[in-house]
């Protein structure tokens, strides 16, 4: 009896070489597989956020560019007048006639200037001399366009996605523009030729 | 011994089986969470921009009630509001759509229509309207904020309480939605807002004729209030203007070569002849005229009820007054015949308006003398065929001789046929009629504006259109000239 016991409870050498060699081979496997799906989980993630930040940035400009009076386009840097429809309070302003077939809100000639920038990893929106607020972070690798056509002005918003370690290729980057087409709803003051 | 010892590596399985669903459990929940908060922040994203929608359409719906109330009685305009609008008056509509959101959700389109007295345009007593909607769909989900607070900053959903707390609108409740708020203002437009409009074919008949703008209120758009010809501004640009806009709301739009110094112009049509046109090429023009209902004067001056003879018809200082309205069965002169709308010697403004509810027939050299100072309305039913030197407007503003063709019955095919030598200084507005323009030969010039069912131009070359028409005449349609998301 004691010899059977002594025999089944040990492994011999190669047994636990080998079983070893098995184990770490299923778990550098196991391993690599988790780490690949952790950074894939994290660049979707990233992706996702990106996405939506795109897509605040989009849906902010558009917001002001449907109400915009003139707009003055740079990369990541874009100015637009808006009608000054709030008073010092933040009410709405009653609108009147300008005199010229228009409308005006506040004295003739008026308009709020709203910016869109881009400062470090922040792109910003500010009012006037107001402080500016955040409309996405950590967005360094932001790049948004806004070309004016006149009637309408389109947007196009891209990112540089995680899913390479060597970094995103310019494809990569062009396939996640994001754009937009807005017709601006108010005569522009900065053309000659109105919306309507 | 041995079923000990089966119990116990039954148990090893167990606790890995657990370890590994506890494991992968975690995994799921990350995943979910990950997920459903991106599909969350998506569909209140995907609300929003519908409830924009919504608003939006509050504002064609009210537009399409202000232009309603230009046809002819009844309209039925506001019928579904509240009350007309009015300086602090509001008129109030509610319209849900069922099933236009997400998850089958109604949409919520609410509009409140007033008309300030401060938006009342002194110079023409044109009323601007102030249009005020709101569109609002339900969230669905748990009526939770988005991860991130820029979202919440842009969108500013409602969750637990109302964002507006004006009271303007009834739809606005605690219940959790999306809700956008515009405001746009409403101007009207005349019924010369073209140099040349047509329902139908717009022919200009290859005559090398000439369009082109001044505007007669501006003097660095006009010389002493007329066409400047090639005069210039002191910095050098020349003061008639490219708002020569030509257009049709059907689909053919012949411009014949004209030098056509604005917009040419179709309803999903086709332009053809148009290399000498500055301005742009549209194909989405659309504009139904109103048609021109007959005048529904209670009292009006019974003499003469015709006019076949020299005749002058006295105008008042009064706009509207009974003893400058006129209704005519006919005129019918020939000859050296004329026809004197007289207003005051001293040339101060005065009006008169004359309804012919049969035909106008101008011929040989007679003449239609509109005097110093008169501002002739003339509203016809018939046929109107004007020939040789037919119109003298001595004001030389073509705002001066309004001419507007009602409606003809079902199966009646009226026309306007304004020709002769010289200069035409006139407005028609003729929706229900073929207008037919002769601009008289090589100097001929037309100072003015054409709206006809057809607008046919022969002889003519040169059609100076006046911008101050744009702000004259009956109302005949509306645009915004303000619109503004309200974002508190």
């Amino acid at each position: 009896m004691k010899l059977q016991l002594k025999k089944s409870g040990g492994f011999a050498l190669s047994e636990v070489m080998v079983s070893t060699a098995v184990f770490s081979a299923v778990s550098m496997g196991l391993l690599m597989g988790f780490t690949s799906l952790e950074r894939n989980f994290t660049a979707t993630a990233d992706f996702a956020t990106n996405h939506a930040d795109e897509m605040r940035i989009s849906d902010y400009l558009a917001l002001d560019l449907r109400r915009a009076l003139s707009v003055q386009a740079a990369q990541n840097d874009t100015t637009i007048l808006i009608p000054a429809y709030y008073d010092n309070a933040g009410n709405p302003q009653t609108p009147a006639l300008d005199g010229r077939g228009g409308v005006v809100y506040g004295a003739i000639g008026s308009s709020v200037r709203v910016r869109y920038y881009l400062s470090g990893s922040t792109i910003y929106r500010q009012q006037d001399s107001a402080a500016p607020i955040t409309v996405a972070m950590n967005v360094k690798d932001f790049v948004f366009n806004v070309t004016d056509l006149g009637k309408v002005v389109t947007t196009r918003i891209t990112f540089n996605p995680t899913f390479m370690a060597g970094g995103a290729s310019a494809a990569a980057t062009a396939a996640t523009a994001f754009y937009n087409t807005t017709l601006l709803r108010n005569s522009r003051t900065d053309i000659a030729s109105s919306v309507y | 011994m041995q079923l000990a010892h089966h119990s116990r590596a039954g148990g090893s399985v167990l606790v890995w089986t657990m370890l590994v669903m506890v494991i992968l459990s975690l995994l799921a929940v990350e995943v979910l969470r990950a997920v459903s908060g991106r599909f969350q922040v998506g569909v209140q994203a995907a609300t929003w921009q519908e409830a924009l929608l919504g608003a939006e359409s509050g504002v064609d719906l009210a537009v399409v009630e202000l232009r309603k109330s230009l046809y002819p009685a009844p309209n039925g305009a506001w019928q579904d509001w509240t009350t007309v609008p009015g300086n602090g008056v509001l008129s109030h509509g509610l319209t849900t759509v069922p099933n236009a959101g997400l998850a089958g959700s109604p949409m919520n389109i609410e509009v409140n229509v007033d008309a300030p007295a401060q938006l009342k345009d002194p110079a023409t007593g044109w009323q601007y309207y102030r249009i005020r909607t709101l569109g609002s769909l339900p969230l669905s989900g748990p009526p939770r904020v988005s991860y991130n607070k820029e979202d919440n900053r842009l969108r500013k959903l409602t969750l637990l309480n109302q964002r507006f707390i004006d009271g303007l609108f009834t739809s606005e409740t605690n219940d959790a939605h999306a809700a956008r708020r515009i405001e746009a203002i409403i101007r009207p437009l005349g019924s010369f807002d073209q140099a040349i409009m047509s329902v139908g074919v717009l022919d200009l008949n290859n005559q090398n004729i000439v369009i082109d703008s001044y505007d007669s209120r501006d003097p660095l758009k006009s010389t002493n209030a007329l066409y400047p010809y090639n005069d210039r501004n002191a910095d050098g640009t020349l003061k008639r203007q490219e708002n020569g806009n030509i257009a049709t709301n059907g689909s053919i739009l012949d411009a014949g070569g004209a030098h056509v110094y604005g917009d040419v112009s179709t309803n999903s049509g086709t332009a053809t002849g148009v290399a000498n046109v500055t301005g742009e090429q549209r194909t989405d023009f659309y504009q139904d005229p109103i048609p021109i209902g007959a005048p529904t004067w209670t009292s009006i001056n019974p003499a003469p009820s015709t006019v076949t003879n020299n005749t002058t018809l006295t105008a008042s200082a009064t706009k509207g007054a009974a003893s400058s309205r006129y209704v005519l069965r006919a005129i019918d002169l020939s000859g050296p015949q004329t026809l004197t709308l007289a207003g005051n010697a001293n040339g101060s403004q005065t009006y008169i308006e004359i309804y012919v509810t049969g035909d106008i027939s101008l011929t040989g050299n007679a003449q239609l003398t509109v005097a110093p100072g008169v501002s002739a309305t003339i509203y016809f039913k018939g046929d109107v065929d004007i020939a040789g030197n037919g119109l003298v407007n001595t004001n030389n503003q073509p705002g001066d001789l309004l001419f507007y063709g009602i409606q003809p019955d079902t199966g009646q095919n009226p026309y306007v046929k304004l020709g002769g030598n010289g200069a035409i200084t006139a407005a028609v507005y003729a929706p229900g009629h073929d207008v037919t323009v002769n601009g008289g030969g090589s100097d001929g010039h037309v100072f003015g504006s054409a709206v006809g069912k057809t607008v046919t131009m022969t002889g003519v070359t040169n059609l100076h259109y006046d911008e101050a028409l744009s702000s004259g005449g009956l109302i005949n349609n509306y645009k915004i000239v303000s619109w503004f998301e309200d974002t508190r």
